[in-house]
């Protein structure tokens, strides 16, 4: 059992990040804290991507020494890294921020208006006003 | 209501350790994600684009588009963001 799991233990470190970030965005009450599990989610993804690009033994999917686009030599496909799962990490990466800036403008917003982050507050307030 | 979420986590949890079984080993370099089509990417980036980075060879040259979409997304949740955000006006809304 000891050795099935270390012998693909980065999975298992992705899966629990990811468990943690989907409890926090089911099980807990305050919308910063959702946010919060929502970024950990998108975390473990970015990470659970990053480490199927690895290969034992390469290095960065930089060539080095090719300035000017001629290459003599054969490129040895073993030497680098995978460099699409970088690239589409990326993109990952920049649409998490988007949605991290619109969410906590939107959070700002819900803030100013009940004075609260507290999801049932909210809902009591919304319910009292009978909104 | 936490005990319903904690029921859905360790289900979806325990999905995905069931997965795991068919992942390859860390560092494989025959795994499926490295054999296919990127070391067409690797070996050809240079000469097509000429561009030592290959990461950037893809997310410029062969994905170009793609970009394009991104920085359109980033574009929408900056105006977003200032139109949440901004000072209303007198007179103008609520």
């Amino acid at each position: 059992m000891l050795d099935y799991i270390i012998s693909k233990y980065n999975f298992w470190i992705y899966v629990v990040l990811m468990m943690i970030g989907l409890y926090a965005m089911i099980g807990k009450k305050n919308l910063i804290k959702k946010l919060i599990g929502m970024n950990i989610f998108q975390s473990a993804m970015i990470l659970f991507y990053v480490s199927i690009g690895v290969k034992a033994g390469a290095t960065v999917p930089i060539l080095s020494g090719h300035g000017h686009g001629h290459v003599h030599e054969v490129i040895e496909v073993a030497k680098y890294l995978n460099p699409l799962p970088h690239v589409l990490m990326l993109t990952a990466i920049v649409v998490s921020i988007a949605t991290t800036g619109v969410a906590l403008a939107t959070l700002i917003l819900i803030y100013r208006r009940y004075n609260t982050l507290e999801e049932d507050e909210i809902l009591k307030i919304r319910k009292d006003t009978g909104v | 209501m936490k005990l319903v979420a904690l029921i859905a986590v360790f289900m979806t949890g325990a999905l995905l350790i069931y997965g795991v079984e068919d992942m390859p080993r860390w560092g494989d370099p025959n795994s499926p994600a490295s054999s296919h089509v990127s070391p067409k990417y690797i070996q050809e980036a240079i000469e097509k684009t000429a561009t030592p980075n290959m990461v950037s060879a893809v997310l410029a040259d062969y994905r170009g588009y793609d970009t394009l979409g991104e920085t359109s997304v980033i574009y929408t949740a900056a105006i977003a963001c200032i139109l949440m955000l901004r000072k209303k006006r007198k007179g103008e809304g609520e």
